[in-house]
């Protein structure tokens, strides 16, 4: 069984101190759909039922692209991490 | 400061690794770039290492030297409903000889390898890099830069196997914006599990090894499952259909999560120790989906030139990226002979690649992309045929309808006859 909240010990990271996805909030407040908070296979992005923000981690991203694809509001920045950081897998 | 090669290749995974490997066998610079610590580092498969004869033809007995996990002799396509399945399993002895038809591997420690192998070729291997953008000059390609670190790798040629989302093909303007409909999104989980639980379990000797192809395991979503035996652990993954995940509001692991609850696959995973968790997109757009090959200065190999096709029981990417790597390699073999990296020169690489089995394969299941977008595949037929045979097989004592009443009963409120033949004409049009 897969625990989102603690992927990082089935997944190892190296985390970077600069963040390879950036948010447009002004885009994403115009979303109606936030398909990135589902869809991303590692629960990086929440929205906040009380301020309707959306946040993004990077630390553990599984570098998938699927909200870079899925975003149809042009509001990801994203691009690989720098070399050596971000996921690390080690079998798989 | 600039340093120069003959080729400098983008991404260690299978297809790169193979066009450092022959590059530099022929005695060219060649510079290897990965973004890992190690190449495999950001790799992953739902899938099999198929026979691939442009492999064989460097390592003639590959499964002596190469680390892979087992061969594949056994496929298993299963129908799956929440509670049933009904499973078709193919084996033969034939599958058990060298050659072997297919193996399982795990990426990290293969891609390693045949970077490793380039190597020892004399490819430079350049870790920790991540390519950020393309240098032109004259119009044409000649390099890369690399994020985070100052100075640039100059090339004669780039060869783009940077992976499913390819910024290289992107930045070079040979594709456009990647559509949700054509890709697909893998998850998976690996699960440790004893060598000789797994070979009793699923009855297997020494390194052989099972595949099955898992459908309606995805909740109605269009995608499927898959199940491979490595040497010590299994890779249980699902791969659905970027669009139909989005309309669904469903999470892929949750997805993942509940196959793993399967009652039939709860058996086979039974002690099972979740080792690694694991996501990527997977090309699934087939011809359509693929961008430009080849400009002035460059060529695109592997996931980034879109080179994956299923048409239900085949599933090939892996094959595809080596062959299309070689083939990337004997072209720019041929372009730095002649002193020519113009387009005209490299598009031999998309011809060489169109009179491969490569883009025939593609070619010929074309149509399975749109057989692919059937909903009914997904739900509705593995609960009608689930649903028949248990109609069939239930003894209660009552006399017992003809098979022809009972399909009709458990279609109905299913699918209409219409429905069933315009699915068979679009499978037919698929396979046939």
């Amino acid at each position: 069984m897969i625990n989102i909240e603690n992927i990082t010990q089935m997944t190892k990271f190296e985390i970077d101190d600069q963040p390879h996805i950036i948010l447009n909030s002004e885009l994403c407040r115009t979303c109606d759909h936030h398909a990135c908070v589902n869809t991303c296979p590692a629960g990086c992005y929440t929205l906040s039922a009380a301020t309707e923000r959306l946040d993004v981690v990077y630390e553990t991203c599984l570098e998938c692209g699927t909200c870079l694809v899925i975003c149809d509001k042009g509001s990801v920045s994203w691009g690989y991490p720098r070399g050596g950081y971000g996921v690390n897998y080690r079998l798989t | 400061m600039a340093k120069s090669f003959d080729v400098i290749i983008v991404g260690a995974g299978p297809a790169g690794s193979m066009a450092a490997l022959k590059l530099a066998r022929a005695g060219l610079e060649v510079a290897l770039l990965e973004r890992g610590t190690r190449p495999g580092a950001k790799n992953i498969f739902g899938g099999l290492l198929h026979n691939t004869p442009a492999l064989n033809e460097i390592f003639p007995s590959l499964w002596e030297k190469a680390p892979l996990e087992r061969h594949v002799h056994r496929k298993t396509l299963a129908l799956m409903t929440p509670e049933a399945s009904v499973a078709m399993s193919f084996e033969t002895g034939s599958f058990e000889k060298a050659p072997y038809n297919g193996y399982t591997v795990m990426r990290p420690i293969f891609d390693n390898w045949l970077a490793e192998e380039a190597v020892r070729e004399g490819a430079t291997l350049l870790a920790s890099c991540t390519a950020e953008d393309l240098i032109r000059e004259n119009g044409r390609i000649s390099g890369v830069t690399v994020k985070g670190r100052a100075g640039e790798l100059r090339g004669n040629i780039v060869i783009a196997a940077d992976g499913v989302l390819s910024f290289m093909a992107e930045k070079a303007g040979l594709r456009g914006e990647i559509k949700p409909g054509h890709m697909g999104l893998g998850v998976k989980l690996l699960l440790g599990l004893p060598r000789e639980v797994i070979n009793e379990r699923f009855g297997l000797v020494r390194d052989e090894g099972a595949d099955y192809s898992l459908l309606g395991i995805t909740r109605g979503l269009r995608g499927g499952g898959f199940l491979y035996t490595n040497s010590e652990s299994l890779s249980l993954g699902l791969v659905v259909h970027l669009d139909s995940l989005k309309a669904s509001g469903q999470k892929p692991y949750d997805l993942l999560n509940q196959a793993c609850q399967h009652p039939q696959l709860q058996k086979l995973l039974k002690g099972a120790v979740p080792l690694e968790y694991s996501a990527h997109l997977v090309p699934e757009g087939g011809l359509r989906g693929m961008p430009r090959l080849y400009t002035d200065g460059m060529m695109v190999v592997g996931d980034a030139a879109g080179l994956c096709y299923t048409n239900g029981f085949n599933l090939e990417g892996m094959n595809l990226a080596l062959t299309s790597g070689a083939l990337a390699a004997e072209c720019a073999l041929e372009a730095i002979k002649a002193k020519d990296y113009s387009a005209r020169s490299l598009s031999r690489y998309q011809k060489r690649l169109g009179a491969s089995f490569v883009i025939k394969d593609m070619r010929a299941f074309k149509k399975a992309v749109d057989m692919m977008h059937m909903e009914r595949l997904y739900a509705a037929y593995p609960e009608l045929v689930c649903g028949l045979l248990e109609r069939i097989y239930r003894a209660e004592g009552k006399p017992r309808d003809r098979l022809l009443k009972l399909l009709r009963k458990e279609a109905a409120g299913r699918v209409k006859l219409r429905e069933l033949l315009a699915d068979a004409i679009r499978i037919g049009r698929a396979w046939l």
